[in-house]
């Protein structure tokens, strides 16, 4: 049993919609254009005075406890670390997408390169060599913290005490995260609440009867899911604002 | 039985420092390589300009190195000027050339006939050839189009600039006032850290702005001023800040002159009478001149940075520093600190001959007959508060070039820049360059000024090659280093080799006594008693800040200005001397026609003028610009968000793009964010996407400094026909 649980701040006062953390998470991992570990949600309103009002969600894998993702993956490439990180074991991953519509978050994706799921790690190959996650690192408004919560010392844990930090959940989605949100005492805007997920008959048969038991040896059984045409990837995460258009994806293999 | 996960491990890369050249506020960056390839870009924690935070632009960089589309070898032209034919020829051919070409041109209309224009780090070393050259008509675009007219203002009334990075004490600051400075979009690390601090701690921010961009969202007060009057707002601040007597007087006292003189120059400017122009209520503006003076020392009428807006930009900022002046916050915490710098001296060079110009008209030579600059900068009866050496007036160089007037410009050393979509005017450019007989463009990228070169040299990207030293002053004085992380692609090379190998065939070489860039560096650190190794281990040597010196008056010392009368000179001795007081009074600006839009435009976080649109980490956020629109003004021309729209100016040019429909901007304005609408096909990913702001904004001039005045554009808009923006 780790003594760590490694969590993630945002302070959505500080976010400044830069994208220095996306851009740092592309160069790091060198993920495919068209697809992103991490994103930040522009949330535009008006207040009582018809005054506009823009707020900036830094989003990525909440890192759920009791993530449904693990559930949902027939051959156990979807695991939780003890110190609360949620990663994929890549030789283990058929690829089969399971996981993806299994995610209240939409933070898992089909690596088009490696026919693999991509999603955020917390830069767990970073973090265990003492490094802080680049999107942290590279944090133009300060706004990002990354740190070990049972450590009552580190930043993050003070940070904690300080301030009154919500997580993205929901009464249909209340997987406890390992992700906190600051807003400044605001509500959360119902756009970067997480999506109600329902578990198809093959995840629930999946996850009650195949996980808890063997994971490996399945790709057969996989294969067959995958076959059958599961559900693909529908709706891309809005990671990209809804600002200026961004480029279409494919124009960029030219 | 559950089998070990297996985990990922960091792969090794080797680290090399340098400092970023995505954006002109220059970073302290640590570079990641991989098998000889450039895959990370981390910020230097050490560097005083970013400490360790990298933004997006910053974070792309690789991508400008890698850009497929990159200048890859030496060309020639072949095809008419711009047509886009070229032939591909080898160094030893391309210098010679260039040489000849600009030997040519010497000949016959004298070495003043060149120009060099540049942007970029990169461009030390073409200055160095354009000096040895005998041209005074060395130019950084940055000066006329941008932040000049800041410069000379606080220099007129502080002896002092607020340099090219910023010396505020963002941090301490308790009060910004921010004048359509859009701190967290231009983006420069270390100032928006300092002022998101700030903020985070409860500062109080007001933004003044038609628009409501980020900034305005990240400030707890946003004030829509009508465009162009934020000098009217300044005025009416002064005037509450005296009739008030809310300004600091024991310093005003002690380090001021010409308060009453001012008085009586702000007396007309009451709150009420700039309601009437700015449409900010005379109690607001009350109201925040004494929540200033509440707040001050640790308050700061926070300048923008490019200040090209109207035909009295110095007016503005003169205003902003009388202001700053009135509050007391020079060498205060949370005000205008006093930097330290890392002085290095320059390698010892023979002194530069700039040769008799007999040909030229008498009020063009200096008394001893040399030729002065075209642009009129520093020139007495021309624009002699603009700065001349290698800054001057870039907008004033296009016109020289297309009339010959004073004298003719013939040939022209690009180094770097974009002169159709950084400038105002497509025509007036098009004609200078056709008016040449040699135009050389030295880059990383095509753009559409180098397309028009008759030889293009491709230079070397910032992660490929040494550069001269990295000096500055914040708190702590500092020198950086920067590093090959990799070899140069293609057959790029640096620019010093480049001007070395001109210079040496123009009979210059003694300019260019350095084998290469490294032994230039390691030259000027062993007068310092450094070495290149040294700096290659950290990227940075610093003098630790010192709070006696940046803030002296907080610690029982003087605050010096080094002015005609060595105070603040509220009214500057030397704006008086040339006659230019009516500089300090209000001028009104364009008047808009009911079906009008003010034309505002401005920077995003992901993107760098106009050289990052061909970037596809960056074009991942924005490919293409839009028009922001108001809903209200968008509902009475039937346009709806995404649309594709006409913009049309008073001269009739036009650009199209698509609609953004918010209620983040005044319904009398229009807005488009910078450096979209290349027209060269050579950039793939920028060719023909969104619209070009240079092909709609004035080309009008601030007539005491020369500098352009950008911001005084008004258009149509409709929707476009045919459905393609």
């Amino acid at each position: 049993m780790s003594e760590k649980r490694y969590v993630m701040l945002a302070d959505v006062t500080r976010c400044i919609n830069c994208k220095a953390c996306v851009v740092a998470c592309r160069a790091e991992w060198d993920t495919p254009l068209g697809h992103s570990r991490d994103w930040v949600a522009e949330v535009e309103d008006t207040d009582d005075n018809g005054m506009p009002v823009l707020d900036f969600f830094p989003g990525r894998c909440q890192h759920c406890e009791n993530a449904p993702c693990v559930s949902a993956c027939p051959t156990g490439a979807a695991w939780q670390r003890d110190d609360g990180i949620v990663l994929v074991d890549d030789p283990l991953c058929s690829g089969c997408e399971l996981c993806v519509p299994a995610c209240p978050y939409d933070a898992r994706w089909l690596n088009p390169e490696t026919g693999t799921i991509s999603k955020c790690t917390f830069c767990q190959p970073r973090v265990d060599e003492g490094l802080q996650p680049a999107c942290v690192e590279t944090c133009v408004g300060g706004a990002l913290h990354f740190g070990d919560a049972n450590d009552p010392d580190s930043e993050v844990s003070k940070l904690l005490a300080e301030k009154e930090w919500v997580q993205l959940t929901t009464e249909a989605v209340p997987a406890s995260t390992n992700h906190y949100y600051y807003t400044g005492g605001k509500p959360l805007p119902k756009e970067v609440l997480p999506r109600p997920v329902q578990q198809s008959i093959q995840e629930k048969a999946i996850s009650d009867v195949v996980n808890p038991t063997a994971k490996i040896g399945l790709g057969a059984m996989v294969a067959t899911f995958a076959g059958a045409g599961l559900k693909k990837l529908i709706d891309r995460r809005n990671e990209l604002s809804g600002d200026e258009r961004p480029a279409e994806h494919g124009r960029e293999e030219q | 039985i559950q089998a070990p996960h297996q985990l990922e491990k960091l792969k090794p890369t080797t680290e090399t420092y340098g400092f970023c050249d995505m954006c002109f506020w220059r970073c302290g960056i640590k570079v990641r390589s991989r098998d000889g390839r450039v895959v990370k870009i981390d910020g230097n924690p050490e560097h005083p300009h970013n400490y360790g935070i990298v933004c997006a632009k910053g974070n792309a960089g690789p991508m400008w190195a890698y850009d497929p589309d990159r200048l890859k070898y030496p060309m020639r032209r072949v095809g008419k000027r711009g047509e886009g034919k070229w032939e591909r020829i080898s160094w030893d051919e391309a210098l010679d050339e260039v040489a000849a070409g600009l030997a040519r041109v010497k000949e016959q209309y004298g070495p003043q006939a060149l120009t060099v224009i540049g942007h970029g780090t990169w461009m030390k070393p073409y200055t160095r050839l354009g000096r040895a050259f005998g041209s005074p008509n060395i130019c950084s675009p940055a000066f006329g189009f941008c932040c000049g007219p800041r410069l000379v203002a606080n220099d007129l009334v502080a002896g002092r600039t607020l340099t090219g990075n910023e010396t505020l004490d963002l941090e301490n600051c308790r009060y910004f006032l921010m004048l359509g400075r859009n701190i967290t979009e231009a983006l420069h690390n270390g100032e928006v850290r300092g002022w998101m601090d700030a903020v985070a701690e409860g500062a109080k921010s007001v933004y003044v702005d038609p628009r409501f961009n980020i900034t305005a969202s990240k400030s707890q007060e946003w004030l829509p001023i009508r465009p162009l009057s934020d000098h009217a707002l300044l005025l009416a601040l002064i005037h509450v800040v005296i009739e008030e007597q809310l300004y600091d007087q024991a310093f005003v006292a002690e380090y001021t002159t010409g308060l009453d003189e001012l008085r009586q120059r702000v007396q007309p400017y009451t709150p009420e009478w700039a309601e009437g122009e700015t449409e900010i209520p005379a109690d607001t503006i009350r109201r925040i001149a004494r929540e200033m003076a509440e707040a001050a020392p640790r308050a700061l009428v926070y300048s923008p940075r490019r200040v090209t807006r109207t035909t009295n930009q110095l007016g503005t900022l003169l205003a902003i520093a009388q202001l700053n002046a009135l509050l007391g916050v020079w060498d205060r915490y949370g005000g205008i600190f006093t930097p330290q710098t890392f002085d290095i001296p320059e390698p010892d060079l023979p002194p530069y001959e700039y040769p008799r110009a007999d040909n030229l008209p008498e009020e063009w030579v200096d008394e001893e007959g040399r030729p002065l600059r075209a642009d009129g900068a520093g020139v007495d009866g021309a624009f002699p508060l603009a700065w001349g050496d290698d800054r001057g007036l870039a907008n004033q160089l296009w016109r020289v070039m297309a009339t010959e007037e004073p004298y003719p410009i013939k040939a022209f050393i690009a180094a770097g820049g974009n002169g159709f979509l950084s400038g105002p005017d497509y025509e007036l450019v098009h004609k200078a360059i056709e008016n040449l007989e040699f135009f050389v463009a030295c880059d990383v990228m095509p753009n559409e000024m180098n397309r028009y070169a008759d030889i293009l040299l491709p230079e070397a990207s910032y992660l490929e090659r040494y550069d001269d030293l990295q000096t500055g002053g914040q708190r702590e004085g500092y020198v950086a280093l920067r590093s090959p992380a990799m070899e140069p692609l293609h057959e790029s090379r640096d620019a010093w080799t480049i001007c070395k190998q001109i210079a040496e065939r123009l009979d210059l070489g003694q300019y260019f006594p350095h084998e290469s860039v490294a032994d230039l560096v390691d030259e000027r650190l062993r007068k310092v008693g450094l070495s290149r190794e040294e700096l290659e281990r950290k990227g940075v040597a610093k003098i630790p800040a010192d709070p006696a010196v940046n803030f002296p008056r907080e610690h029982g010392r003087r605050s010096e200005f080094p002015t005609p009368s060595g105070k603040l000179e509220l009214v500057p001795s030397r704006l008086k001397a040339m006659g230019y007081e009516e500089a300090l009074d209000y001028r009104p600006q364009v008047a808009r026609e009911p079906d009008e839009f003010h034309l505002a435009f401005g920077r995003t976080g992901v993107h760098t003028h106009t050289r990052t649109q061909n970037n596809p980490w960056l074009t991942e956020f924005m490919a293409e610009n839009r028009l922001w629109v108001h809903p209200d003004a968008a509902a009475e021309r039937g346009i709806e968000d995404g649309d594709p729209l006409r913009v049309t100016d008073r001269k009739g040019r036009s650009e199209t793009l698509r609609a953004k429909v918010t209620r983040r901007i005044r319904k009398d304005t229009v807005f488009m964010v910078h450096g979209f609408g290349g027209f060269d096909p050579r950039r793939q990913q920028a060719y023909g996407r969104g619209g070009a702001t240079s092909n709609l904004v004035s080309n009008d001039v601030d007539p005491y400094l020369g500098s352009a005045a950008l911001d005084r554009g008004l258009v149509r808009v409709e929707k476009a026909s045919g459905g393609e923006a």
